[in-house]
């Protein structure tokens, strides 16, 4: 072929018919321009790296023609003053890695072309294939690495380029609706593609379409001609410098990036969901509510609990376990108030003998059921407040206006009975057979548990409230009958009079116990040293008690069981050194004492049978129904004859405050009949123990030593005490007190602020504050 | 309060629980938001009491008690008001003064849990943190051996088959005869199982929709989600999205009539019917909407009235036998759509799966098969189905795969496997495991909730109380005060990014593999694990 170009040093590729090694040929090409040469000639045979790496010449420039057909990679790693120009056609990866090189391509190149080029320009004077100008990059220390292409480019043009500048004349492409190839600009980061011609789309992720400014422009038209100067197309300036026919295409920023220009969810909502599926969305037809995002935290209406102000809705466990039902939180809350008086006058309404039975006699069953017991704390002490009573004021007695009552037995059941009705109104004559009135507490209860002049005083307001009272009336089957007739209604309170006896030899030996407390407490009996109290029983211990009174010195209580005797009764008769036997069976009762079924002989000088009572029915017509010795009757008392009542030891053997509480519930029945209104006894159920707070109350604290401490003390369980602790430890401040017109007061919360913590719950002493599901939305 | 009375065996004390509370007296400011937010109410304002003792030695009298008291959190004790470990108490603090954490030892909670003899329920998911799924590693890196593609470059066409595809041979004869051929839908291999309207709550349900509906219309993803078993809202039966739509029919054929009714006036054809015979969770167990989440709303769409408990049976009433059961269900379901939808039925994870599998290859309208595998979540169902009952999801696919492939039918009837996929997050690798493994594509449900709604739940047990209406996060509840939580828009939001993610996981995944046009259904030859017995299993290379 020989050399083409003037002057030039002429390196042949072809060297007696065999092809020249690329390392060979690329050694000749260096040692040249280390010999001097500027201007070099390369007769190509496909050979690798022409051109490049030609730092030998220092800042010299070189001219390499090449001719023939170059190998891949012409003038890769090129340097600044290397000057290259391909006279054909060119194969690959013309300009890898190329850091500074000129180089002209006359014809059209194929793939890969600037690939990772850094610097330097390459002009291409026909088309290129794929992936050109990928990878290019731009280093600040340097200019922009250029890329011109008079045609087209082949698919995936520019994928990762970070730098530099194509630019795609788009003249003669290879497909003209398309001068771009397909998915341009991928991953692409940095530079700039000028591009004049129809393309197609290129990655919108990566890259973005910008208006060509002034200053651009005048680089593109300068540049431009530049170009066509190197490969020799002045003529098509222009025709290629029309401003509108170029594009101007540049990597997005990082944080053009990011917003991707996808549409937002909420915009998607609006435009395309509801659009579809209607107003509302979804559901939109089926929902009439709300579903709009809400914090987790809430208020009002949408709270999941609420707390709910239940004032007085629960009974306290005192109230409750009162058989007379006396609400004793409610009377120390008056003490609290400073209201001693009415605290007194109070448990009148309930019982006539506030002082009698609930300062001395009751086992106080309040007490047993007082929530301070639950966290091994005193129960407070209502006996203070019972012995504090004397002095209580009997309600106003209203006119007669309701119906005539008889109630037959003077104990404290028909004088509780009594004590109502006539409070209500009604005309009440009270038949006794003995000559005062009080029954088994006037009879036989011993001195030494209730003061006569303790008693007295209960009885005289009771007297001047019940003012009809016939004493030593003895009933019999005629006169009640008569009563039945005359009365509306007759309450039978006869209470258990007749011994129980044991059907054992020497039976005729034994006293009753009834019997024996009478006399003991009329002084009427001597029972000598030893005595045996067969039936250890709460009513065996007032006879050991009584026995020992009177001087006996060795009291033996026994029982066929573990004796049922409890309170007071029981640790009195322990005090005086009564001994308790069981399981004890008595075979007979002997002179000398009571021979047990081993034989035993427990040594007596008295003998007290106290196995309990049964009550004396002959008197009673057949239409009232008996069951097992007792009077059967109804949940108000009322026997098989609707006119008749019974109440107390008549109808089960109990405490003396079982019958008063059943006298009042009788009187209330009584009442509401003869005022034609249905019976209903009304009772709060008790309030759950849990619901209450101890820690306000102090552990160590055992004797109350007076009303006002125990008010204090006093849990108020479900009453509130008013402390305003809720009001202080609410976080939302929801919660004020409102007083009420009758000098009540009631909490209230502010929904609005209240969150539904239940704080007001959890730390009420009374367990007032109840924290309750809020009623469902849908 | 303190027990002061006779115990009982079932009353625990706080170090009998399974999750604490750790409280701070220093930094709580007693704002009363995490009693408010709890959502099984285990904390309370407690009172304390705080006694000052004085004794000086030398002064008798001067001694003194001083009783103070303090308020501060106080965890409950009772079975019933048990700290599930949410931590929403946590959120909710403003200053950090408190968070739950997990006992050391092993609860004796869970030993009270049957009181009154019946045994726990529960939601979520099975109380085992491992998965073999995550064990597989993808050993099968083409470099120079096969052309490496780039998962950001190249262009990737994740698709799969649901529906029967024929053989070509038949199907070039039945498209001479203009006979029949079955419908196939091309679909993102990436499925949201089955949970139904009613499980989920309206907010979250709609957020899914609204997600999968964003992805096939703004991104071009043809992603899919079942309907589980609980109806459709009418609407959506009636606009164009029902296409995204895979209908679920189960044993309680619960809005099915409001289905039907909707047929004439369907824009779209569902993507898919899914006849479900079992579920992963609680194989053979049915389920049970309880009568508190049936409000108007459900009702509604499930075509029943209002607070009635919803029972769904372990088993399809009117079906006796394999042959019997699945052909009479699929003829009835394509039928309801003129042939043109797809119908497959979904299994749990068994040990007879082949037998259903077998039975399908001879039954030419079956579209799919669908096996849920032993760690697949609920919303409600017994603590043993949940923790004890089931087949692992890997051994299950592969074996109706390799059966396949020994029919030669591997590429006619896609298996799609369900159950713990992403169980510890790695959505993209299990999903990728078991499609290599040999199924077509898998369905999510737990990974969704967790990525898309933030649900807590774990397999420590965290949580999961799905079925009591009070999901912290409003995902599986149906009181607005709590479901309200959710804001639909933001699920979509999410659901978006994770299949985003997913997508481009996968595409990191398979490039390497040289695939970028199918997925690699079956290509196990690229699947290896440290377990030789494993390997031995499933047929993979035991790598170590």
């Amino acid at each position: 072929m020989g050399q083409k170009i003037r002057d030039a040093y002429y390196i042949p590729g072809m060297e007696n018919g065999k092809r020249v090694d690329s390392r060979i040929l690329e050694e000749r090409i260096q040692r040249a321009v280390e010999q001097g040469y500027r201007k070099i000639e390369v007769e190509a045979y496909g050979q690798h790296g022409i051109g490049g790496r030609l730092w030998k010449a220092g800042n010299e420039e070189v001219l390499i023609y090449i001719t023939g057909a170059p190998g891949q990679r012409v003038g890769s790693m090129g340097f600044p003053n290397t000057k290259i120009e391909i006279l054909g056609n060119s194969s690959d990866d013309v300009g890898w890695l190329n850091a500074g090189a000129e180089i002209v391509v006359h014809g059209h190149a194929s793939n890969g072309i600037a690939n990772a080029m850094a610097q330097g320009k390459i002009y291409i004077a026909g088309n290129i294939g794929a992936r050109g100008m990928t990878m290019t990059k731009f280093n600040p220390r340097f200019s922009h690495p250029e890329l011109w292409v008079l045609g087209s480019v082949g698919d995936y043009f520019a994928e990762f380029m970070a730098g530099g500048i194509a630019v795609i004349c788009g003249y003669n492409p290879q497909n003209p609706e398309n001068v771009l190839g397909y998915r341009p600009c991928v991953g692409m980061v940095g530079g700039k593609i000028f591009v004049r011609g129809k393309h197609g789309p290129f990655s919108e992720k990566d890259a973005k379409r910008v208006q060509i400014s002034e200053e651009e422009w005048e680089w593109l038209t300068n540049n431009l001609k530049v170009f066509l100067q190197r490969i020799n197309r002045e003529e098509l300036f222009e025709e290629l410098s029309r401003y509108e026919d170029w594009d101007l295409i540049v990597s997005k920023t990082p944080y053009e990036k990011r917003a991707q220009g996808l549409k937002s969810m909420s915009e998607f909502y609006e435009k395309i969901w509801c659009k579809e599926l209607g107003k509302g969305g979804l559901i939109g037809d089926l929902v009439d509510y709300d579903r709009s995002p809400i914090p987790i935290i809430t208020t009002g209406e949408l709270r999941r609990y609420i707390p709910v102000w239940e004032n007085k809705k629960y009974a306290a466990p005192c109230e409750s376990a009162c058989p007379a039902g006396i609400p004793v939180q409610e009377r120390w809350a008056l003490i609290r108030d400073g209201r001693l008086d009415e605290a007194v006058d109070i448990a009148l309404v309930f019982t006539p003998f506030p002082t009698t039975v609930c300062g001395y006699l009751c086992p106080n069953l309040c007490m047993q059921n007082c929530t301070k017991l639950k966290y091994n704390m005193s129960p407070v002490d209502v006996t203070l407040l019972g012995k504090a009573s004397t002095e209580a004021n009997p309600p106003k007695i209203p006119e007669i206006t309701g119906k005539k009552v008889a109630v037959i037995g003077g104990g404290p059941g028909g004088i509780s009975a009594a004590w109502q009705l006539r409070l209500m109104g009604h005309d009440v004559v009270v038949f006794d057979r003995e000559e005062k009135l009080g029954g088994k507490i006037q009879k036989y209860i011993p001195k030494s548990r209730i003061p006569e002049d303790v008693l007295n005083k209960d009885l005289e307001r009771i007297r001047k409230v019940i003012s009809h009272v016939q004493l030593k009336q003895d009933i019999d089957k005629d006169k009640f009958k008569e009563l039945v007739a005359e009365y509306d209604f007759v309450i039978l309170a006869i209470g258990a009079q007749r011994p129980r006896l044991l059907p054992v030899e020497g039976k005729e030996m034994l006293i009753s116990a009834l019997d024996f407390l009478g006399k003991s407490k009329r002084d009427e009996i001597k029972p000598g040293d030893r005595v045996v109290v067969i039936g250890a029983g709460n009513v065996g211990c007032d006879v050991a008690t009584e026995a020992h009174r009177l001087g006996a010195k060795e009291i033996t209580l026994i029982d066929i069981q573990e004796p049922a005797s409890f309170g007071k009764e029981r640790q009195e008769a322990e005090k005086i050194g009564a001994k308790f036997m069981w399981p004890v069976f008595t075979k007979k009762i002997t002179k000398d004492g009571v021979i047990t079924d081993s034989g035993e002989l427990i040594p007596a000088d008295t003998v007290v049978i106290s196995i309990g009572d049964v009550p004396e029915l002959e008197f009673l017509g057949e239409d009232i129904e008996i069951e097992k010795g007792f009077v059967k009757v109804n949940e108000y008392y009322q026997t098989s004859n609707p006119k008749v009542f019974a109440i107390g030891d008549v109808v089960k053997l109990g405490l003396i405050t079982d019958a008063i509480g059943a006298g009042r519930i009788a009187a209330t029945a009584i009442d509401e009949i003869s005022k034609g209104l249905e019976v209903t006894i009304p009772k709060r159920p008790e309030i759950d123990k849990q619901r209450m707070n101890p820690f306000f109350f102090n552990p160590r604290l055992v004797r109350y030593q007076d009303v006002s401490e125990c008010a204090s003390e006093c849990m108020s369980c479900g009453r509130c005490r008013d402390c305003g602790i809720c009001i202080t430890l609410c976080p939302q401040a929801a919660i004020s007190r409102v007083s009420l017109a009758n000098g009540e007061f009631e909490l209230v919360v502010d929904g609005d602020r209240c969150i539904g913590c239940g704080f007001c719950a959890d730390v009420c002493p009374c367990g007032i504050w109840n924290l309750v599901p809020n009623d469902p939305v849908c | 309060m303190f027990s002061n009375g006779p115990i009982t065996p079932s009353q625990l004390s706080l170090k009998d629980l399974p999750w604490l509370i750790y409280w701070d007296k220093e930094k709580c400011q007693l704002c009363g938001r995490c009693v408010a937010a709890c959502p099984v109410r285990a904390i309370e304002l407690g009172t304390f009491r705080k006694r000052i003792v004085e004794t000086p030695i030398n002064n008798k009298k001067a001694h003194s008690n001083v009783y103070k008291v303090f308020y501060g959190i106080k965890q409950k004790a009772d079975p019933a008001h048990a700290c599930i470990g949410c931590g929403l108490c946590s959120k909710v603090c403003p200053n950090d003064a408190i968070i739950p954490y997990h006992n050391e030892e092993v609860d004796k909670l869970r030993f009270h849990i049957n009181l009154g003899g019946q045994p726990r329920r529960r939601g979520g998911r099975r109380n085992d943190p491992g998965t073999l799924l995550d064990r597989i590693k993808f050993i099968r890196i083409s470099m120079l051996t096969d052309p490496a593609l780039d998962a950001g470059r190249h262009e990737f066409e994740l698709r799969t088959l649901l529906g029967r595809v024929l053989p070509p041979e038949e199907n070039l004869r039945l498209y001479k005869e203009e006979g029949w051929t079955p419908p196939v839908r091309e679909i993102y291999p990436l499925v949201i199982g089955g949970m139904s309207f009613g499980a989920l709550s309206p907010n979250m349900w709609e957020g899914l929709v609204m997600g999968v509906t964003y992805l096939n219309e703004e991104l071009g993803m043809p992603v899919r989600m079942c309907t589980g078993e609980g109806g459709c809202p009418p609407r959506l039966l009636r606009s164009r999205f029902l296409k995204y739509i895979i209908l679920q029919i189960a044993s309680g054929y619960f809005g099915w009539d409001e289905i039907i009714h909707a047929i004439p006036e369907m824009k779209e054809d569902p993507c898919a019917i899914e006849i479900k015979y079992g579920q992963g969770a609680k194989p053979g167990d049915g389920g049970l909407l309880m009568w508190y989440k049936v409000n108007k709303l459900i009702a509604a769409i499930r075509g029943v009235p209002p607070r009635v408990n919803l029972p769904s049976p372990p088993t399809h009433q009117t079906k006796y036998s394999i042959e019997e059961s699945v052909a009479k269900m699929i003829q009835s379901m394509y039928m309801a759509w003129g042939f043109r939808v797809p119908v497959y039925p979904k299994i749990s994870g068994t040990s007879t799966a082949l037998a259903v599998l077998n039975n399908l290859t001879r039954n030419p309208y079956a579209a799919a098969l669908s096996i849920d595998g032993e760690d697949g979540g609920t919303g409600a169902a017994y603590n043993v189905s949940m923790d004890h009952m089931g087949h692992p999801i890997a051994s299950n696919v592969r074996d109706c795969y390799l059966n396949l492939v020994k029919l030669g039918k591997q590429n006619e009837i896609p298996i799609f496997g369900a159950g713990g996929i992403g169980k510890r997050g790695n959505l993209a690798a299990n999903a990728a495991a078991l499609i290599m493994l040999g199924a077509s594509g898998v369905q999510v449900g737990k990974y969704i909730m967790q990525a898309a709604a933030g649900c807590v739940g774990s397999e420590s047990d965290r949580c999961n109380i799905c079925n009591i209406g009070q999901c912290p996060k409003g995902i599986t509840s149906q009181d607005p005060r709590i479901y309200r939580r959710l804001d639909p828009e933001k699920v979509a939001e999410r659901l978006v990014d994770v299949f985003m993610a997913f997508d481009t996981e996968l595409k990191k995944i398979v490039a390497p593999l040289g695939r970028s046009t199918s997925l690699p259904i079956g290509m196990s030859d690229a699947l290896g694990i440290d377990d030789y017995h494993a390997a031995e299993r499933l047929k993979i290379k035991y790598v170590v």
